[in-house]
């Protein structure tokens, strides 16, 4: 559906360097990454809004690296929205269909939930109603490839994970491809068939979310999930150790690097390496520790008290990164 | 054959020096006739003087009701108290003042009479250009002196600094203005010998005596383009957000006593002038309505014809360029600011160079000049209207259209026309009245049978017949107000 050849685009600090990706028809791809990271240029280059310094732009088995945006077949969800304050829900749907359709516009008013309220402009609908409208309108254009540019991120919690989990079964019921923009883990996670974390401009990573999380390939990759805890340590012969315990690592051979580990990968064991407990949080439905484990200070899902001591040990083998906290 | 870059870049360069020609002319003859200059120094001192002074009064009045609004965090509603003052054309309210000073026998002409209408007339500009700087800029400093405790002495320091550069510049163009303003001291100078070097520009070019009127006014135009162009470069009035409304209202009774005294100073007391003269004998003192007798007068009847054709014209024609470049955002921005010269200098320069560039030819001495002069100096305030609008977002909008697969005109027929509807409305509003009641230009391009409204109440104030004068002032002036009722989108001048 979409592919991406060593896509460049210098950009100021949200450049991006040598950019390839493959989207397969009716996959949803999150592009995930920290503020600056070059997500939203990589956006606007599939969109056509940018052009690249270098690198070629495939949608199907046309090169679009050249074509303009209106030729494209795209469809675009922004985070403001982009309504066009002087038309109503409706007229939104009727602008950009191929063949005007009106029974089919009210027919995916309603599939995003706004039966009823075609003829309201947007001045007159609520933050999550104009974003469904956004979303009825990327739908009605039957895009070749919809680009979400963190459509979610101006609404309330409640409402954007509601918002996330009923976008991505519509897309995924329409057979829509999407090229989804997130800083937000919980809704690459939720919404997205693989994810590509992007760093300093280049894609360190695409794969599915869940081995994104268990098994960054490096260290931006493994920030962008977040719920992360960096350790500076000397590796030797594969083995960190940490008190006089040996933990067996993979990434490093030997020297320095990062021990990364999530609030999840250390447990309870007689074994383990002493922590204290120096502060206890209430967690998503969990009870996260921050513990002194006297080579440093961690964050761990734990049930543990305020002051008690604990033993902690990795649930498996978990991963260095060469670098400094600083990187 | 070249490049693209550059033959746009020389495009735009041919067009900057054709659009400036009469400018380039007027400098030109009046480099030849500088024999005159020694002879009108003291009236440029005494046109600089005023000028400044009226600059500085026009910004103490403005600026003092600015301050007082935004610490009384006063309704903007409360602005149409101060707005009609400055929507009426300033010869209308010079008129008004000079009947109504007579009214209680003051002798209204001279220097006083022409810093008092033009206090009345711009201190509104001042005030509107003062009022956003203090919301945005000193709202946050004064609320965090507020709260830290800093008064005194030590808040003068902390808050007048940042006003500077608003106060600069808002120094810069009313300056500017009140440079070139002609109609003022027309009304309530000439008649006192009291000379503006636009007056005195105008009164050289009509002059029998003079051997060579034409090149002692593009002397006198070139003398007073020098003072304006520093002014020129103070820079332009910065804009920013709106302040959040913490502030605690404070000195609202005297806020509003402001307002409302100013409204009867420069609105009321102008208007009972006006209203006495047009609609009251001034022997008898009898009802007897003047405007029959205006509307016998040829001159009137024509003029009001001519301002009508000419101001739908010109507004119409800046509205269809408006149009045409929308589309072209860096074109229109461009295209504005070569056309700003025309706006922002004195109207005297542009009109003395239209007569050397044009006297040639048939257009010469026919309403098609003062139509030229119309839209040469009216063209920028449409265009900047029209930039407000795509700088508001339109373009992005009209973008979006597009990523959907709209066609080009489509999109922008869909979604760029009528979002900038406002602001074309805007511009329309802008233009009109202003060529309606327009007098700089056309009391220097008018030749028989294109007289307009405004040289129509000149003449009939130079003939004598005071009462039909303010009968058409009377008339222009309901037609300002009526303007106050038209929504406004922002554009700063």
């Amino acid at each position: 559906m979409l592919r991406l050849e060593n896509i460049t685009k210098n950009f100021g600090k949200a450049g991006v360097s040598g950019a390839n990706l493959h989207l397969s028809p009716g996959e949803i791809v999150a592009v995930l990454g920290a503020s600056g990271s070059g997500k939203t240029t990589l956006l606007n280059l599939v969109a056509g809004l940018l052009e690249p310094d270098a690198g070629r732009i495939f949608l199907g088995n046309e090169d679009v690296t050249h074509q303009a945006p209106e030729k494209r077949g795209l469809a675009y969800v922004f985070q403001d929205h982009a309504l066009w304050p002087h038309l109503s829900a409706l007229e939104h749907l009727l602008l950009v269909m191929k063949t005007p359709d009106r029974a089919l516009a009210h027919h995916l008013l309603g599939r995003v939930g706004l039966g009823g309220l075609d003829a309201r402009k947007p001045h007159q609908l609520s933050g999550g109603q104009k974003q469904r409208v956004a979303l009825a309108r990327a739908l009605a254009a039957r895009p070749r490839l919809l680009l979400l540019d963190e459509p979610y991120s101006a609404l309330d919690p409640v409402l954007r994970e509601e918002l996330r989990l009923e976008v991505a079964s519509l897309l995924r019921a329409e057979h829509v491809s999407a090229l989804h923009v997130t800083h937000d883990p919980d809704e690459a996670l939720a919404v997205a068939d693989r994810v590509a974390v992007m760093d300093g401009g280049r894609i360190v990573q695409v794969d599915t979310p869940a081995q994104v999380y268990a098994q960054p390939q490096t260290l931006a990759a493994a920030r962008a999930f977040g719920r992360l805890n960096l350790l500076s340590v000397e590796v030797q012969g594969g083995q960190v150790r940490l008190n006089g315990l040996a933990w067996a690592v993979q990434g490093v051979e030997s020297g320095p690097g990062l021990l990364a580990f999530r609030y999840e990968d250390l447990a309870p064991a007689p074994e383990g390496l002493p922590a204290k407990v120096l502060a206890v949080y209430g967690g998503r439905g969990e009870r996260l520790c921050r513990v002194n484990l006297g080579v440093g200070e961690a964050v761990v899902k734990l049930e543990a008290g305020l002051g008690e001591q604990v033993r902690l040990a990795p649930r498996g083998r978990l991963r260095v990164f060469p670098g400094r906290p600083s990187d | 054959m070249l490049p693209r870059q550059p033959l746009t870049s020389l495009f735009w360069l041919l067009l900057s020096l054709g659009v400036a020609l009469p400018l380039w002319v007027l400098a030109w003859r009046g480099l030849g006739d500088l024999a005159i200059l020694p002879r009108v120094l003291d009236l440029a001192g005494v046109s600089l003087l005023l000028a400044l002074v009226g600059s500085l009064l026009c910004l103490g009045v403005g600026g003092g009701l600015a301050w007082l609004a935004f610490r009384a965090r006063l309704h903007p509603g409360w602005d149409a108290l101060l707005l009609p003052a400055y929507l009426v054309p300033p010869f209308v309210g010079a008129l008004g003042f000079l009947y109504a000073l007579q009214l209680v026998n003051v002798q209204p002409y001279g220097v006083g009479g022409i810093l008092l209408a033009w206090t009345a007339h711009y201190a509104p500009v001042a005030y509107l250009l003062l009022r956003p700087a203090l919301e945005s800029k000193l709202a946050p400093l004064l609320v965090a002196s507020e709260v830290h405790g800093v008064t005194g002495w030590k808040r003068v320091r902390a808050l007048v600094p940042p006003l500077f550069p608003a106060l600069v510049a808002s120094f810069g163009a009313l300056y500017l203005t009140l440079l070139g303003n002609f109609g003022v001291p027309a009304v309530l100078g000439l008649p006192a010998q009291v000379y503006t070097l636009p007056t005195l520009a105008y009164a050289r070019l009509f002059s029998p005596a003079s051997p060579d009127p034409l090149g002692e006014a593009a002397a006198i135009g070139l003398l007073l383009g020098l003072l304006a162009v520093p002014a020129l470069l103070l820079g332009s009035q910065p804009t920013g957000e709106p302040s959040p409304r913490l502030l605690r209202p404070r000195l609202g009774l005297a806020a509003k006593a402001a307002f409302v005294l100013f409204a009867l100073i420069a609105v009321v007391f102008p208007l009972v002038g006006l209203v006495r003269r047009a609609l009251f004998n001034t022997f008898t003192g009898a009802f007897q309505p003047a405007f029959g007798a205006a509307w016998e007068l040829p001159l009137v009847r024509q003029g009001l014809l001519n301002s009508l054709l000419l101001a739908l014209l010109a507004t119409g024609l800046l509205l269809l360029l408006g149009l045409l470049l929308a589309p072209q955002r860096g074109a229109l921005k461009r295209l504005r600011q070569v056309l700003d010269m025309h706006y922002l200098l004195p109207g005297t320069l542009l009109a003395i160079g239209l007569i050397l560039l044009l006297a040639p030819t048939p257009v010469y001495a026919t309403p098609w000049i003062v139509l030229l002069a119309y839209l040469l100096n009216f063209a920028a305030l449409m265009l900047r209207s029209i930039e407000a609008g795509l700088e508001s977002g339109i373009e992005r909008l009209v973008g979006v259209g597009k990523l959907f697969g709209l066609r080009h005109g489509w999109a922008w027929w869909k979604i760029g026309f009528p979002l900038l509807g406002p602001y074309l409305a805007a511009g329309v509003f802008l233009v009109l009245p202003l060529c309606l009641a327009e007098l700089t230009l056309s009391a220097m391009l008018y030749a028989p049978g294109s007289e307009t409204l405004g040289v129509a109440v000149l003449s009939a104030l130079n003939g004598g017949l005071f009462r039909e004068a303010a009968a058409i002032g009377l008339m222009l002036m309901a037609l300002s107000l009526v303007l106050l009722l038209v929504p406004r989108r922002g554009v700063v001048g």
